[in-house]
């Protein structure tokens, strides 16, 4: 099937103030159309979506760096990627809400692997949240967060933990074993066993 | 190495995208992205999948001045004006050949003047502003040229398109050949002053379906040049 990812539709205009719904879906649309205003190379649109995303997304970067300052330079290096590589987004390839959090999250792991880790470890309650036993029942909403959550109860704890920490707190195999603690080789089996494991579940 | 094994290949992609793999993996993975359709394929499964998690990182109030700094950095990339400042460069260099070519011909008496071109554009990546080809028409020919050595991915080609203003759908010009020229004997109804053109990655030989069927990695809108 020939899909044509970025053509500028030279006319179409996007309403940038119907974005106030709360409804799940009408937010989608509404990033949708954000994005293909941005391709058309709109900066109103590249606001209103920061206006509607950046508390999100910095939120995230913050998590992975622990330094505001760090956080705040990679949301900013993160919407100027945005404004660049816009026409880059099909929608055949998924929700726009995922592929900012993607540009987001390779650049804060970029931030924080710079930053070395011994900045990264000097909380000593470090991914606690993530460790506790009902960590993934925070997961919430739509019908995908259900599905991963349901597939995430599949894995052994030590599997599920590797997951969540290299995620949400962008640790490294070796921070995640300093953190647990445990041998630097269960870890990395435990991660490659957790993925394969979720894939196969999730496929269902 | 990218893994050809389905399971090897997923573990790859799913650590990558945890940010798990090392600085030479992670070169490698983004050396092959946009050429390996199942390892991109891989990736966007665990990009998709995996988002949920990211409601656990508890959202935050963003430094004030953020949005205004990366507003002056998209000004500072300043893309609209700089291709514009490129195109009348170009336009005064064509001109100059222009004289050039027409005074060898009074000289030697043979040749006429050769025509001015009548539209202009230039191609970029999109969202940047480096001009990365030039197209020109004069007398019912259009010819491509790039502007530094442009080549595609391995097995790859690039082809052009053209939307003719107010049309969704691009109408193929031709592939590019390997010396990044392309050249027109007749040019289609569809270009004029407004017509978009884009260049697209293709299969050797070009699209197989007269549509695009791989990235635009190029586009520009064609423009009177005089």
């Amino acid at each position: 099937m020939a899909t044509l990812p970025l053509w500028p539709r030279p006319g179409s205009r996007v309403d940038f103030d119907r974005n106030h719904m709360t409804d799940d879906s009408a937010r989608r649309v509404a990033l949708a159309d954000l994005i293909a205003a941005v391709q058309r190379g709109s900066e109103p649109a590249l606001k209103r979506l920061y206006e509607l995303e950046s508390r999100r997304l910095y939120g995230i970067a913050l998590r992975i760096t622990r330094r505001p300052e760090i956080a705040a330079e990679v949301l900013q290096d993160a919407f100027v990627q945005i404004w660049r590589s816009a026409a880059s987004f099909s929608r055949q390839r998924g929700e726009v809400a995922a592929w900012l959090t993607g540009i987001t999250r390779y650049r804060a792991l970029d931030a924080a692997r710079k930053l070395g880790r011994e900045v990264l470890s000097d909380d000593p309650a470090l991914g606690d949240r993530l460790l506790e036993p009902d960590a993934i029942a925070r997961i919430e909403g739509r019908a995908e967060a259900g599905a991963l959550r349901r597939c995430l109860e599949l894995l052994d704890q030590n599997q599920r933990r590797c997951i969540l920490l290299a995620f949400v707190e962008g640790l490294t195999h070796s921070e995640i074993a300093a953190r647990l603690p445990a041998p630097l080789g269960s870890v990395k089996s435990w991660v490659r066993r957790g993925l394969l494991t979720l894939r196969s579940c999730l496929e269902q | 190495m990218i893994p050809g094994d389905r399971d090897e290949l997923h573990a790859l992609a799913g650590e990558y995208v945890l940010g798990l793999v090392d600085a030479e993996q992670r070169q490698e993975i983004e050396a092959a992205r946009g050429t390996n359709a199942a390892l991109d394929q891989a990736i966007a499964f665990w990009e998709e999948r995996l988002h949920p998690l990211s409601a656990l990182a508890p959202p935050a109030e963003p430094p004030p001045g953020t949005w205004e700094r990366i507003a002056l950095r998209l000004r500072g990339a300043g893309a609209t004006s700089r291709a514009a400042g490129k195109v009348v460069r170009w336009r005064w260099a064509t001109a100059a050949a222009g004289a050039l070519a027409a005074g060898l011909a009074l000289y030697i008496a043979v040749a006429p003047r050769p025509p001015m071109p009548r539209l202009v554009a230039v191609l970029h990546a999109p969202q940047q502003d480096q001009p990365a080809w030039v197209a020109t028409t004069a007398a019912a020919r259009l010819h491509l040229q790039a502007v530094a050595g442009q080549t595609p991915p391995a097995d790859r080609a690039f082809e052009l398109w053209v939307i003719p203003p107010g049309a969704t759908a691009p109408q193929p010009l031709g592939v590019v050949p390997t010396d990044g020229r392309l050249e027109l004997a007749a040019v289609p109804a569809g270009i004029g002053a407004g017509a978009t053109l884009a260049i697209s990655l293709e299969p050797p030989g070009g699209s197989p379906t007269g549509q695009p069927t791989g990235p635009v990695v190029f586009v520009g809108t064609l423009v009177q040049a005089d």
